[in-house]
C-alpha cells in the first residue's frame, strides 16, 4: 500500500489538500451560480457536463488559453506576480480548516488570527494589483477594496472572536473540537453568525458589497486589465476564497466535520459547507449594490456595535448564566 | 489639484443602450464637472429621409429608435397627414393609441431592467425582462412583429385587431398589471433600492423648467407636463388617464413615475379596448403631398418627441427635422451630476431614460449669417480625417 | 429583504428560459419574417422594387423571363412588397432563423429556369426557395 512517509504529502497534494480543495472550489462556483439562476427564473450552466457541472472548469481552461495582455505602463514583475500571490493567500488558509477530521492538516494555537491576517493581506494584494494595473478605473477600484476593507475588518475580527471565547482558545481546530456533539455555536450566537455571514460578502466582493468590482460604474474594477492566465488565477482565487468563506462558517459556527453518527468526517463537512454556499448565494441575488460610503457607514454604525454586543454577552453570558 | 478625468463611453457598461461619451472630471468620489459628447450614433436619417417617398419614410423614420419606434411613426404621419388634410378613421386612432401604449409599457419593463442592472441588481434585472415577454408576445399577436412594428400607414394603420388578439391582450394585461403591482412594491421598498436612488442626481423643479426637461424626467420633479393631456392626439381626448408627477426631484421618483405610468398605459389600452369604435382602419392618401410645413408633437415613452416636416408639393419631403426626448433631457443630466459620486452615475444616465440613437441630428446654424447648410458624408469624412491627423 | 419570497417561489418554477434548440417559441400566425416569390406569377413589372424602402428587391428582365435579385441583409420584413404585388406572387413566410456565415447566402435569386442563390443551390424544395445548407 501507500508508505508511511507519503501520507502527509498526499494529504496535502490531494485529500484534503489541494487536490481536493480544488474541485470543492469548482463545485461551489458551478452550486452558486446554479442557486442564482434557479433563484432568477433562470438556467445557468447547462451543457457542460451533466446539469453543466463542468462549466466553471471549462471557463478555467478557456481564460488560461487567452491571449495575456500586459498594459505598457504596468510594472510587469507585479502585475505578473499579484495573481499567484493571491491564488497562494486564497489556498493557505484552507490547511488550517478541519475538513477530513475535527483536526485541520495544519493547527497550532493562535491559527485563527493567522487567518485573519492572510485575509487582509488578500486584500492587500487586491489593492497592489489594482495600483500596478495603471488604469483609472482599476485605481479607483483598489481604492474601494481597501475602504471596504476598513469597513468590514472590525467586525469580522470580532464574529471569529465569539467563537474563540466561547472555545477558550484561538485555534480553528480546538474550536470544532469544542463544538461537537452539540449543535454549534450557531445556536448560542446566532447574532456573530450573522455579522460573519454579512463581513464575508463583503470580502468576498459580492452583491450588496461588490462595490470594487462594480461592473457598471467602473467596468470591472480593480482587476480590469489582468486578462488570460492571471485572470484565470485571478478567477480560481475567487473561488477558493468562497470556499473559504463558506468553511469559515461551517467550522466556527457550525462544529466543522463532526456530526452523529460514523459516516467520514469530510461528508459532515460537505453537507455543513453547501448550505452556507447557499445562503451567501441567496443573498447575493436578493440586494442592489451599495455606493462605498453607505458600506462603510453601514459598517461602522451597524456591523461593528453588533459584533461587540455578542462578544460582551459571550463574555458575560458563562458569568450572568451559571 | 487637477481632477481625474474619467471617460465614460462610448464603450462602457454604464451605457447599456447606446454609444455616447461623457468625460467626468473626479475629485476622489465626487463628480466636479461633466463634459457631453454626441455623434457616435450619427446615421443621417434626416437626410435620407429627403431621398425617399414619403410612405417609404414611415419606416425609415420607425427605425430611429428600437424601442421608441411607435412614437416616431405616429408623430410623423400626424404631421404628413396634417399637409394633406386627411381624416383618419376612429378606429385606426384608437388602434395607435393602443399600440402606443403597449409600447411605454414595453419601454418602461425593459428600462425597470436596465436601472436594476445599473444598480447592481441582477434579480429585478432578470425579472422585468422575462415579464417584458408578456407585452412582446401581445405586440406580435397584433403587428406580427416585436421591435419596430411597421402598423401605421399615412392616413390610418395596417393592420386590425382581430378578436382574438384582443382576447389575449385583456389576459396579459391583467398579468401584467399583477406584475406592476409586485415592481411598484419592491421599488418603494426595498432599502437597497431605496438607498441607491433617493436623493440621487437632483434636479429642481426650476432646473427642469429653464433646461426644458421632457417626459417622467420633468414630471419627477413635480412639473405637471404630458402632451397627452396638454395637445391631445390620437384617441387621448377620449379616454380620461391621470398624469402622474412625484415631488422627490431624484432618481427614486423617476423610478416610481414610470411604474406609475405603466399602471396608466394599461388602464388607457383596457379602456380603449372597451370603446373599440368599428369602421375602416385607413383611407388612401395621394402620393404627393402639397407644400406646406406641419409640426407635430407626441408624449414618447421618454418624453415630448416633435417632428417637423417641410412639403414642397412633390413625392419627397424637403425637410425632416426630429426632436427626440432624450436630446431635450441632455441638458438637464449634466446638472444633475454635480456634486454626486462616481457610483451614481450610471444611475442618474439611467435615470432619464437615454436613448441616444434618437438624439443624433447634426445640423449646422450660423447664427451670425442665419445661414443653415449640412454636409454630405464625403465632406464628413474629409473633415474627420482631417481633424484627427491634427490631434 | 423584500423580494425573498419570490426569490424562493421562482426556485420551485419551471425556469422561463428557452432551450434552444431543442425548444424554439412557435412563430405566430402573421408574423413578418423573410419573403418569397412564386416567380411563376410574376410578370416584371417592379412595383416591389420601387415599394421597397431599403431597396432590397431588383427586377431583371420583363415578364416571363423576370428575374428577382432579393437581398436579405437589406430586408426590413416591412411588407410593403407583398402588398403592392399585383398578381399575389410575393407572399410572407414564418422563417426567421436568418443567420448566414457568408455574404453570398444572404442574396437569393428567383428565375423561372431555375431558382439559385448566388452560390449553386444546394436543394429547394417545391415553392422553389433554395434553402441555405444548414447543417454545413
Amino acid at each position: 500500500m501507500v508508505p508511511e512517509e507519503m501520507m502527509p504529502i498526499l494529504s496535502v497534494l490531494v485529500f484534503p489538500g489541494l487536490g481536493f480543495l480544488f474541485t470543492l472550489a469548482l463545485v461551489s462556483e458551478w452550486v452558486d451560480r446554479k442557486i442564482v439562476a434557479r433563484l432568477q427564473n433562470r438556467v445557468g450552466p447547462l451543457h457542460t457536463g451533466p446539469g453543466g457541472i463542468l462549466q466553471p472548469l471549462a471557463d478555467l481552461l478557456k481564460l488560461l488559453s487567452k491571449e495575456d495582455i500586459v498594459p505598457a505602463a504596468a510594472d510587469p514583475v507585479m502585475f505578473a506576480t499579484i495573481p499567484i500571490l493571491t491564488l497562494a493567500l486564497a489556498v493557505t488558509p484552507l490547511f488550517l480548516i478541519p475538513i477530513a477530521s475535527p483536526s485541520a492538516l495544519v493547527g497550532f494555537e493562535g491559527d485563527l488570527v493567522f487567518i485573519l491576517f492572510v485575509m487582509t493581506l488578500i486584500a492587500l494584494t487586491l489593492f497592489l494589483g489594482a495600483w500596478a494595473s495603471t488604469n483609472r478605473f482599476s485605481t479607483l477600484g483598489g481604492l474601494r477594496v481597501a475602504l471596504q476593507m476598513l469597513g468590514y475588518e472590525i467586525p469580522l475580527t470580532l464574529a471569529f472572536i465569539g467563537p474563540a471565547i466561547a472555545a477558550n482558545s484561538l485555534s480553528v481546530s480546538q474550536i470544532v473540537h469544542a463544538q461537537a456533539g452539540g449543535l454549534g455555536y450557531l445556536v448560542t450566537q446566532p447574532l456573530g453568525f450573522a455579522v460573519l455571514v454579512v463581513c464575508l460578502l463583503a470580502e468576498l466582493h459580492m452583491v450588496p458589497f461588490d462595490v470594487p468590482e462594480a461592473e457598471t460604474e467602473i467596468v470591472a474594477g480593480w482587476l480590469v486589465e489582468f486578462s488570460g492566465k492571471k485572470l484565470a488565477l485571478l478567477r480560481l482565487a475567487k473561488d477558493f476564497e468562497l470556499v473559504l468563506a463558506a468553511a469559515l462558517m461551517t467550522a466556527l459556527y457550525l462544529g466543522g466535520p463532526t456530526g452523529p453518527g460514523t459516516l467520514p468526517p469530510v461528508v459532515y463537512f460537505v453537507v455543513k459547507l453547501l448550505p452556507c454556499v447557499l445562503i451567501l448565494s441567496n443573498l447575493r441575488a436578493l440586494f442592489a449594490r451599495f455606493r462605498i460610503d453607505q458600506v462603510l457607514q453601514g459598517a461602522w454604525k451597524y456591523l461593528t456595535p453588533l459584533a461587540i454586543l455578542q462578544v460582551v454577552f459571550i463574555e458575560l453570558a458563562p458569568v450572568v448564566i451559571p | 489639484m487637477a481632477f481625474t478625468p474619467i471617460p465614460v463611453g462610448p464603450q462602457h457598461p454604464a451605457l447599456d443602450l447606446e454609444s455616447v461619451n461623457f468625460t467626468f472630471h473626479v475629485d476622489g468620489e465626487k463628480v466636479v464637472a461633466v463634459r457631453p459628447r454626441l455623434g457616435y450614433m450619427h446615421r443621417g436619417i434626416e437626410k435620407l429621409a429627403e431621398g425617399r417617398t414619403y410612405h417609404q419614410n414611415l419606416y425609415l423614420v420607425e427605425r430611429v429608435c428600437g424601442i421608441c419606434s411607435q412614437a416616431h411613426t405616429i408623430c410623423y404621419a400626424q404631421a404628413v397627414e396634417e399637409l394633406l388634410e386627411v381624416e383618419v378613421p376612429d378606429r385606426a386612432l384608437y388602434i395607435r393609441t393602443i399600440m402606443a401604449e403597449l409600447e411605454r409599457i414595453q419601454n418602461h419593463y425593459l428600462w425597470l431592467g436596465v436601472t436594476a442592472h445599473q444598480m447592481g441588481f441582477e434579480t429585478l434585472f432578470m425579472y422585468t425582462w422575462r415579464d417584458r415577454e408578456i407585452v412582446l408576445k401581445m405586440v406580435e399577436e397584433v403587428t406580427g412583429k416585436r421591435v419596430n412594428y411597421d402598423i401605421n400607414y399615412l392616413g390610418g394603420v395596417r393592420r386590425d385587431l382581430t378578436p382574438e388578439a384582443i382576447h389575449e391582450m385583456r389576459k396579459g394585461l391583467d398579468q401584467l398589471a399583477e406584475r406592476t403591482k409586485y415592481y411598484t412594491r419592491v421599488c418603494k421598498n426595498e432599502r437597497t433600492v431605496l438607498k441607491r436612488t433617493v436623493d440621487v442626481g437632483r434636479l429642481s423643479p426650476k432646473d427642469a423648467e429653464a433646461l426644458c426637461a421632457v417626459g417622467p424626467t420633468l414630471r419627477a420633479s413635480g412639473v405637471k407636463r404630458d402632451i397627452r393631456a396638454d395637445d391631445p392626439y390620437a384617441a387621448y381626448e377620449e379616454t380620461p388617464f391621470t398624469v402622474i408627477t412625484y415631488e422627490g426631484c431624484d432618481v427614486a421618483s423617476r423610478l416610481w413615475v414610470r411604474c406609475d405610468e405603466i399602471q396608466e398605459s394599461i388602464r388607457i389600452i383596457r379602456h380603449a379596448l372597451d370603446t373599440l369604435p368599428g369602421g375602416e382602419i385607413s383611407v388612401r392618401v395621394p402620393r404627393a403631398v402639397p407644400a406646406g410645413e406641419a409640426i407635430s408633437r407626441v408624449e414618447a415613452p421618454r418624453g415630448e418627441n416633435l417632428h417637423y416636416v417641410r412639403a414642397d408639393g412633390s413625392e419627397n419631403p424637403a425637410r425632416l427635422k426630429i426632436r427626440a426626448p432624450t436630446l431635450a433631457n441632455l441638458l438637464p443630466l449634466c446638472t444633475m451630476f454635480v456634486d454626486m459620486n462616481i457610483a451614481d452615475i450610471p444611475l442618474i444616465i439611467a435615470g432619464i431614460d437615454p436613448c441616444i440613437a434618437c438624439a443624433e441630428r447634426m445640423t449646422f446654424i450660423d447664427p451670425r449669417k442665419t445661414a443653415q447648410w449640412s454636409w454630405s458624408s464625403e465632406e464628413l469624412r474629409r473633415r474627420s480625417v482631417q481633424w484627427y491627423r491634427k490631434r | 429583504m423584500t423580494m425573498e419570497r419570490e426569490l424562493l417561489t421562482n426556485v420551485a418554477k419551471t425556469p422561463a428560459t428557452l432551450r434552444y434548440p431543442a425548444e424554439k417559441t412557435p412563430p405566430v400566425e402573421g408574423m413578418r419574417a423573410r419573403v418569397t416569390w412564386r416567380i411563376e406569377e410574376c410578370i416584371g413589372c417592379r412595383l416591389c422594387a420601387q415599394a421597397c424602402p431599403a431597396e432590397a428587391i431588383a427586377v431583371g428582365g420583363t415578364r416571363a423571363a423576370a428575374e428577382i435579385t432579393y437581398r436579405l441583409d437589406r430586408c426590413l420584413f416591412c411588407g410593403e412588397c407583398v402588398d403592392v404585388c399585383p398578381t399575389r406572387a410575393i407572399e410572407t413566410t414564418t422563417e426567421y432563423e436568418l443567420a448566414f456565415t457568408t455574404p453570398d447566402e444572404m442574396i437569393i435569386t428567383f428565375t423561372r429556369a431555375k431558382t439559385r442563390t448566388t452560390r449553386e443551390a444546394t436543394g429547394s424544395n417545391e415553392t422553389g426557395v433554395p434553402q441555405p445548407d444548414r447543417d454545413a
